[in-house]
């Protein structure tokens, strides 16, 4: 299968190396009850690459992704960013995240709160004020800079809070959902910003369920079903003569779902 | 350690603008002003009670202040989902508790002084007399038990709602500094066991009344020893640590409901 095609030689190298991941979430009420999120996935993501993460709802891409921030202990197996532990400040000094739900604090304004983020990364003044005015510039929110973000739309946080995921210059963008909430302009804008991450060299991992957009920037995907890595790799490596990305999609976890209740 | 002077930092802001300090700054000033100008207490005695008026509302207003403003940091971060990407940044949890540790207490101590200044103010304004040694150990045990308090209530927070947080804090302040005051005396008439059992606890709380020091001060009794006051606060000191070390405790391994 497509998903060992570039394991082996690159693992040394990788910016996200994952092996034989398991997470299983304990119930509460403690009678022992038990949720496997994640079975025992393995795969590898090479530097300077755009990685699209989907799956249906709880496939497990948001355990995944909080594994990779290390808010979520593996029952099983190791995580490694640039060769450290997941949730280890040394990787956590290489990442930068948008969460979900852009939630912030209604009281900054989006410069403070890009300010306050360079601050824990123990950026100095100069290079903090530089990086909060590019980004606004970037993610086109100079004008309202200065504004609260209590008064800020749905897209608006969504933009600032990729703002805030790149203030520290990240080697690795784990980005959860990052246009969803965003008009069609603010979507094309994101997939500009995410390949210009990657010209710049960065590692782009993201969650959609966006497969169009997904389509347009990823070079690599990840399909995660109940727990399990359906496929990793090149879509076209797999996809049939005119075959949408979506339709692919449809058609593996279809199959899945057929193979797992045979 | 740059982390966490963020993190305090950002307390500040929402304090500053959040502007209940300013509201009860005004509202202490104006109370002060009735009194002096109702002229209560008689021209030659109104300077002291000005005085003892200022310090009783200066401590009320920065215990409010305090418990309401650290038991609501933690939860508040938890509630609006923040704490995810703060624990995505290379913060470890005790800089993160420390940072609004501080931020709380150092904000609230130095509205204190304001509410200090405030009073003796007043007092020179009508051409009473303060004593400035006295008033300043005061301000500083005052700020000592402020420490702890913040320390406790932070502790608290890490494992009850804002809600919760207060009503305990509350209610251990006024175990500590009402009832803790009268269990020698009450000891005396106990019986046996529980005369053991009730000076276990009269030593194993903090005292809370060992930090107010407003009596001397108003009625100018001179500078306590030295030894005393550095004693009180090397007391409040040790309690500070404890509950930083039992907040970290309650936070170290917290996990957190999931937002998706
Ligand atoms: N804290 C938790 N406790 C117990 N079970 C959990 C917890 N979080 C997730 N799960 C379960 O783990 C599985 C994977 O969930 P996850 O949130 O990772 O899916 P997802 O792919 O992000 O879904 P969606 O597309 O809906 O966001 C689901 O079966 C979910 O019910
Ligand atoms: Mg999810």
């Amino acid at each position: 299968m497509s998903k060992r095609a570039d394991a082996a030689p690159t693992a040394a190298l990788g910016a996200l190396l994952v092996e034989a991941l398991r997470v299983t979430y304990r119930l509460p009420g403690g009678r022992g009850g038990t949720v496997p999120a994640l079975r025992g996935i393995s795969l590898t993501l090479p530097p300077n690459r755009i990685l699209g993460l989907l799956g249906p709802n709880g496939a497990g891409k948001t355990t995944l992704i909080q594994t990779l921030l290390g808010f979520v202990k593996p029952s099983a197996g190791t995580v490694q960013i640039f060769g450290a532990a997941a949730g280890s400040r040394a990787a956590r000094a290489r990442l930068g995240y948008l969460p979900e739900l852009p939630l912030f604090y209604p009281y900054l304004t989006g410069r403070e709160l890009l300010d306050f983020n360079g601050r824990l990364f123990g950026l100095a003044p100069r290079v903090r004020r530089a990086r909060a005015a590019d980004l606004l510039e970037r993610v086109g929110l100079t004008p309202a800079a200065d504004r609260r973000l209590a008064a800020y739309s749905r897209g608006m946080l969504q933009r600032i809070g990729l703002a805030q995921a790149l203030i520290n210059n990240p080697d690795l963008v784990i980005l959860d959902e990052p246009t969803s909430g965003l008009d069609p302009l603010g979507r094309l804008e994101v997939r500009r910003l995410i390949s210009d991450l990657k010209t710049d060299g960065k590692t782009i991992l993201f969650s959609s369920h966006e497969l169009s957009e997904v389509e347009l920037v990823c070079d690599q995907v990840a399909i995660l079903s109940a727990g399990r890595l359906l496929r990793h790799g090149n879509p076209t490596d797999w996809q049939q003569p005119g075959e949408s990305l979506e339709q692919l999609f449809v058609r593996e976890i279809q199959a899945d779902r057929a193979g797992n209740a045979a | 350690m740059r982390a966490a002077g963020a993190i305090a930092c950002q307390v500040w802001r929402e304090l500053y603008r959040r502007k209940d300090i300013y509201v009860l700054f005004i509202l202490l000033g104006a109370l002060l002003l009735t009194l002096v100008s109702g002229d209560i207490f008689g021209v030659a005695g109104a300077g002291r009670y000005v005085l003892e008026a200022g310090l009783l509302l200066a401590w009320a207003f920065s215990l409010i202040l305090l418990i309401a403003t650290t038991a609501r940091q933690l939860p508040t971060e938890e509630e609006r989902g923040t704490i995810y990407p703060l624990l995505a940044k290379p913060l470890t949890r005790a800089e993160y508790l420390l940072g609004k540790w501080f931020g709380c207490w150092a904000a609230i101590w130095a509205a204190t002084a304001l509410f200090y200044l405030l009073s003796a103010g007043v007092v020179w304004g009508q051409g009473g007399a303060v004593g400035l040694p006295e008033l300043l150990q005061a301000f500083l045990l005052h700020g000592l038990l402020l420490a702890w308090l913040g320390a406790a209530t932070l502790a608290l927070s890490t494992r009850c709602s804002t809600a919760a947080t207060m009503a305990l804090a509350w209610i251990g302040l006024a175990v500590s500094g009402l009832v803790a005051p009268a269990v020698p005396t009450v000891v005396a008439q106990a019986p046996a066991v529980s005369r053991e059992l009730l000076l276990a606890l009269y030593y194993a709380l903090p005292h809370a009344a060992l930090f107010d020091l407003r009596v001397r001060a108003v009625h100018q009794w001179g500078a306590a020893p030295a030894g005393a006051i550095a004693l009180t606060a090397a007391y409040g000191l040790c309690w500070t640590l404890f509950f930083l070390l039992l907040a970290w405790l309650g936070y170290r391994r917290k996990r957190f409901k999931p937002t998706t």
